[in-house]
């Protein structure tokens, strides 16, 4: 009988740090280098934060469905709608909960309609949320009218720009959301099935994993974050317009890619993604305090994504070998490329 | 050389085999199909409202078709060979905009113009063409970076301002007909089609294209250079935009900060719609032409029946649906065959 | 244009599809090459010469390594030791490409075509005809095509997609293929298990027709009345070494049979002679599963501390036989019950809760989450069942530790229950595997080739974990192409042909001799 080792409790995870470095990094130099940014102390830049919360909680649940080796690119479309659900229902002057409930329904409900084609038709992810997305789009903008709803109550205001021992609500509501998602994604059943899906769908089957149902409920849950992302973003805004939420798909796909998931599934910890959520807010949130436009924002953005993954690929030990697994992946999909001797 | 001779009655035999114009294939052809497709949709719109059969009406689907189908012909090549481009609607923004304040400020005449388009589409084009083709990044998030790069640029370079003086003599190109229902336009992009569509199928370069999106392994091996073909797919769909770009500001006769950021994914769309399949190897340039007219002529459709333009990209998502199922029709099996052999060996009763 | 300007075009340009010049076969041979995997040598110093106007049969058991060496010999592999001779011309190191330039062609067991494209262009890839300004010359290829094909005796239209061509018809393009690069030398690697008998027929037609043109052939069949009927010569392999050379004629089929397998047997017999047929429960009783065309109607009883041996060949329906039981694949007909409960049409997941487990046979994509660590490889087949806090989360602790003891009971060497399953060997590999299916505490176990793949010492401990296993109570069904597995490990044998069930072997009838002529022909 041979004795195996049992690994160590805690293992220092290598990607992460180097993020909280640059987190680090970040903060200094602002602080150093703009005025305002550290004008008042740590709650002032905690609540800096409160601006990149929502895309923090959308790039959450893109890290579940990026785990599966699917892509939502409806996800950001959908906090638009869900944003202006919400702000209707409060316009019309329905109780808060209620209308946030509404908000995270309709999300919930975008999301099953995602994962169903998915799972079920078999049809690959980019194609379906490349549709959803425009037709939710077209949902969004008819709802929203010629005046989209603003100027909502105080208290739900509140949600969005209040704080509970100087941690703004929003920031709360993202740090608990990632908290779960973590306990999500390592301690329950459906995430062990989301990073076996994701690192082999075929072997997975083979297994008794319920790949259709994982790959249903990834969706659905991505829909639901959406939501939680579309509530935010009207109380942050105390207004719901309908590009409040689209033009963060892009962020928060950077913030996955970033945090070191593999877009092919399978790899990635979601630790790592909230630390990269950070880094990228505070990116912009320095980059706007410096006085640069919001596109020049998204396009710092799009070189980080692109840095951060020739980065990666580089920084996997042997190039070669990166090749082969890439290869590898490649045959995965095309049952028919290999097979045995 | 025995072989050659007693391989001389099986061509003969070959000869035999019954050839000429196969009408159920034609028919069977993804361009043949929603050319039809247009048809019944102008018919039925036309039976509702007779103005819908019109020369300025057609003429200008036609006109509003070319952008799109300028775009979703160089992403039919990154398609073809199993990429996406994401990037394209932001390439063309960058064109229409450089462009659109030469003409604007410097009266830049057109040839000159569709030059300097094409240079900053091929320009851009290789920058996606670099992080795909040579650093192996996957296309689905270079290209998503590479957007975002490009239409801030769009901003930067716009500094805030439009293009909105566009002399007539260009302009006039999206409104002229050369006959009835005939935009100027169509017809001057008529012969970029047919050249891609040459190119796709009488080039070796271009069935290249094809042989790598079907199996790239394969093609490797049968001595086909597939990361430089990869490599100019996506410089083929950033000329394609460039060229796109001009045509958008003689369609529309101006531009600004936002232009072609929701023409990507339009783009993808007509592709599909064409009959250009997202896993490589399927399609063809009169297929991008044929969805991008497919599309123009639905979403008109749709505003003479009043519904909003708030509908149009539902109009758009809801027909990629259907062109996507119609494509997978028979694979919602209950899982992928373990071994798959040939297509013909269907999932078991 | 007159067929007779066409001609002129088609000669006028270069390429293969210009011009098909067929090249007559040469002597083709492989003298002393020895082949190892990782530690597990494959050939040892086989020598082997095909000669044009023959087809030339390597036959033997599966991992006699026949495949291996037509892989060899036509660039995929390289020998460790040993040369390949072409017309008393040494060959250097060689690629596929080099092996197709010079002539030699491997026709792969399955077609690996382009399917979007059509047959012209899979005909010709890499090499199309061409103009004069570097167009590609669509009739010129399709009319070379047209005689190509049709010369192989594929008649299709050169424009269809490949895609559209059934199995057989994708064999005989791959065929056209190598004839329209001019090779000389072709080898078929199994061509015929994927095929019907009608198709097979045809086949060796083609292969009749190419002989008389003076080609020289390599053929590899499990099927020995096929390989008799068309070799004109035989070369027996066992375990790597060439064990007898047969000329047309000289041997009949028992010869053979006795050739391929007629070692002493390296391993311990577990039925032994007169023992009782076992009395145990019911566990696993499948009636007349059927799933056209690979499975017509099997029918295998397993009692609980049996092990009951399935043996075929590669292609022979055993593996879609036990993918139906585990719910991977959908039944045309017939029943599967597990410790009574009819399970027929289950999911994977509700077989394993029934308790059934299934030990895929390609352990590579199937098997194993490569880059996925030991500890979550054991317990991906039962999630739901692992310790939990609060009811709800996963301690992984717990996990690692369950996993751990599984692997120790198994045997898995490895440094860390935290080290990626590919790091193992193949051995390694599958004992981890067998670890998961343990934890998941199955009645039934059905294992589709165990020891694929793995050393000869890991065999031995794979034997007896099968045995412990039984010995547990549990109903073990071993699918096997390796008779010495079955004979090693099994209280009774069923035999399969074509998808059906052709004999069933107990205690002393169990030998190498009896299954081998079972598991070959109907008869």
């Amino acid at each position: 009988m041979t004795t195996l080792a049992m690994p160590r409790r805690w293992q220092l995870p290598g990607w992460g740090l180097c993020l909280l470095l640059a987190l680090i990094g970040e903060l200094t130099y602002f602080t150093i280098t703009t005025r305002y940014f550290a004008a008042n102390g740590v709650p002032g830049i905690l609540v800096l934060a409160e601006q990149f919360a929502p895309t923090g909680v959308l790039a959450l649940g893109m890290a579940m469905v990026i785990l599966t080796g699917s892509i939502d690119l409806s996800a950001g479309a959908t906090a638009s709608l869900t944003a202006i659900v919400c702000g209707l229902g409060l316009e019309k002057g329905y109780n808060m909960w209620l209308c946030i409930l509404a908000a995270l329904l309709a999300g919930t409900l975008v999301g099953l309609a995602n994962g169903l084609l998915v799972a079920l038709a078999g049809i690959d992810s980019l194609l379906v949320t490349l549709a959803t997305q425009f037709i939710v789009t077209s949902v969004l903008t008819s709802l929203a009218g010629a005046e989209p709803p603003f100027n909502f109550s105080v208290t739900f205001q509140g949600l969005g720009q209040g704080a509970i021992a100087d941690v703004p609500d929003d920031v709360l509501v993202f740090l608990v959301l990632g908290v779960a998602t973590i306990l999500i994604v390592n301690y329950t059943t459906l995430g062990r099935s989301i990073v076996l899906v994701g690192f082999s769908q075929r072997a997975a089957q083979y297994t008794g994993v319920a790949t259709r149902r994982t790959l249903a409920s990834v969706f659905t849950m991505n829909g639901a974050f959406a939501g939680v992302a579309g509530v935010l973003l009207a109380a942050y805004y105390n207004s719901a317009q309908p590009d409040t939420g689209t033009i963060l798909l892009l962020p928060a796909i950077t913030i996955v890619v970033l945090g070191g998931v593999d877009i092919f599934g399978g790899r990635g910890r979601i630790g790592e993604v909230i630390i990269a959520g950070f880094l990228l807010g505070y990116l912009s949130q320095g980059m706007l305090i410096e006085g640069n436009s919001s596109l020049t924002i998204t396009m710092v953005t799009g070189l980080v994504l692109i840095g951060a993954l020739v980065l990666k690929i580089s920084l996997e030990r042997n190039f070669r070998q990166a090749l082969a697994v890439r290869l590898q992946r490649l045959r995965t999909w095309h049952p028919s490329l290999s097979r045995p001797d | 050389m025995t072989m050659a001779k007693e391989a001389e009655p099986a061509v003969r035999t070959a000869r035999n085999i019954r050839r000429g114009p196969d009408l159920a294939r034609l028919a069977s052809r993804r361009e043949v199909l929603v050319a039809m497709a247009i048809v019944v949709v102008i018919a039925i719109s036309t039976a509702v409202h007779s103005y819908f059969w019109s020369s300025a009406n057609i003429s200008f689907i036609f006109a509003d078709s070319i952008v799109v189908a300028l775009l979703a012909l160089g992403e039919s090549f990154v398609m073809l060979g199993r990429g996406i481009d994401l990037s394209v609607g932001a390439i063309m923004g960058m064109s229409a905009i450089i462009v659109g304040f030469r003409i604007q400020n410097h009266g830049m005449t057109l040839l000159p113009a569709i030059a300097l388009g094409a240079a900053i589409g091929i320009a851009l084009g290789l920058g996606n063409a670099l992080l795909v083709g040579v650093t192996r990044l996957p296309p689905i998030i270079a290209t998503l970076g590479t957007f975002s790069v490009y239409s801030g640029l769009e901003f930067v370079v716009t500094n805030g301002n439009q293009v909105d003086t566009i002399p007539n003599s260009i302009t006039n190109l999206g409104v002229h007909t050369v006959m009835p229902g005939v935009p100027i336009l169509l017809v001057a992009t008529l012969p970029v089609i047919i050249i891609a569509a040459f190119v796709l199928r009488y080039t070796t370069f271009g069935r290249a294209i094809y042989a790598v999106g079907d199996d790239a392994e394969a093609a490797y091996r049968a001595g086909i250079p597939v990361q430089r073909i990869l490599f100019s797919t996506y410089v083929i769909a950033g000329l394609a935009a460039g060229l796109a770009g001009v045509v958008f500001l003689i369609h529309t006769s101006g531009a600004s900060s936002t232009t072609g950021n929701t023409d990507n994914l339009s783009a993808i769309a007509a592709a599909l719609i064409g009959g250009t399949a997202l896993t490589g190897g399927r399609g063809g340039a009169f297929g991008a032409l044929a969805g991008s007219v497919f599309l123009s002529a639905t979403l008109t459709a749709l505003s003479y029946v009043h519904v909003s333009d708030i509908w149009q990209p539902a109009g758009v998502g809801v027909l990629v649906l259907l062109a996507v199922i119609y494509d997978s029709r028979g694979n919602a099996v209950r899982l992928p065959r373990p071994h798959r052999r040939s297509p013909k060996e269907g999932r078991p009763q | 244009m007159t067929s007779a300007g066409r001609r002129e075009d088609a000669s006028a340009r270069s390429g293969p599809a210009a011009a098909p010049t067929m090249r007559a076969g040469s002597t083709y041979g492989a003298i002393d090459v020895t082949k190892s995997f990782d530690d597990v040598t494959v050939l040892h110093e086989v020598s082997v010469q095909f000669q044009p106007g023959e087809v030339h049969s390597v036959v033997g058991e599966n991992g006699a390594g026949k495949s291996t060496l037509l892989k060899l010999m036509a660039g995929v592999y390289h020998p460790d030791s040993g040369s390949l001779m072409l017309g008393g011309e040494t060959l250097g190191p060689l690629s596929p490409r080099d092996a197709q330039r010079r002539g030699i062609y491997l026709v792969p067991q399955e077609p690996r075509l382009m399917p979007d494209l059509s047959v012209a262009e899979n005909l010709y890839l890499g090499a199309l005809a061409r103009r004069r300004f570097g167009t590609v010359a669509w009739r010129v290829m399709n009319e070379a095509t047209g005689g190509m094909i049709s010369s192989v005796g594929l008649r299709v239209d050169p424009r269809t997609q490949a895609g559209r061509l059934s199995l057989a018809q994708q064999q005989l393009l791959e065929c056209a293929r190598a004839l329209s690069r001019g090779c000389g030398i072709i080898f078929f690697d199994e061509p015929t298990s994927p095929l019907t008998a009608h198709d097979a027929e045809k086949l060796f037609g083609l292969m009749d027709q190419l002989r008389g043109q003076g080609l020289t052939l390599g053929f590899i069949s499990h099927r020995l009345d096929e390989v008799q009927e068309i070799s004109d010569r035989i070369t027996v392999l066992r375990d790597g070494a060439v064990v007898a050379r047969e000329e047309r004629g000289t041997a009949t089929r028992d010869e053979l049979v006795q050739a391929m397998i007629g070692r002493k047997l390296s391993v311990t017999r577990r039925a032994e002679p007169g023992r009782a047929p076992a009395t145990g429960v019911l566990m696993l009783d499948v009636a007349d599963l059927r799933i056209p065309p690979q499975v017509n109607g099997m029918s295998v009883q397993v009692r609980a501390g049996e092990i009951v041996g399935l043996a075929g060949l590669v292609g022979s329906g055993r593996t879609e036989f036990a993918e139906t039981l585990f719910g991977l694949r959908l039944p045309a007909g017939g029943t599967v019950k597990v410790a009574g409960r009819d399970v027929t049409g289950f999911s994977p997941r509700k077989c394993i809760d029934a308790g059934l487990a299934y030990l895929a046979e390609d352990r590579g994509r199937s098997g194993i989450f490569a880059d996925v660590d030991i500890a979550r490889n054991e317990s991906s087949a039962i999630l739901a069942r692992l310790p939990r806090r609060l009811g709800v989360f996963i301690r992984p602790r717990r996990e690692q530790e369950l996993a751990r003891d599984a692997a120790q009971r198994m045997d898995v060497r490895a440094s860390s229950i935290s080290s990626a399953i590919k790091t193992l060997s193949g051995g390694n590999q599958q004992k981890a595997l067998l670890a998961r299916w343990m934890l998941a505490k199955p009645r039934v176990a059905v294992l589709d080739e165990p020891t694929r793949g793995v050393d000869i010492g890991a065999k031995e401990s794979i034997y007896q974990i099968i045995e412990s296993m039984a010995g547990e109570g549990l109903a073990v069904l071993v699918i096997s192409s390796e008779m010495e597995d079955l004979i090693r490990v099994c209280d009774r044998v069923y035999a399969v042909y074509e998808g059906r069930i052709t004999g069933e072997l107990g205690g002393s009838d169990i030998t190498l001799e009896a299954i081998g002529h079972l598991v070959v022909s109907a008869s």
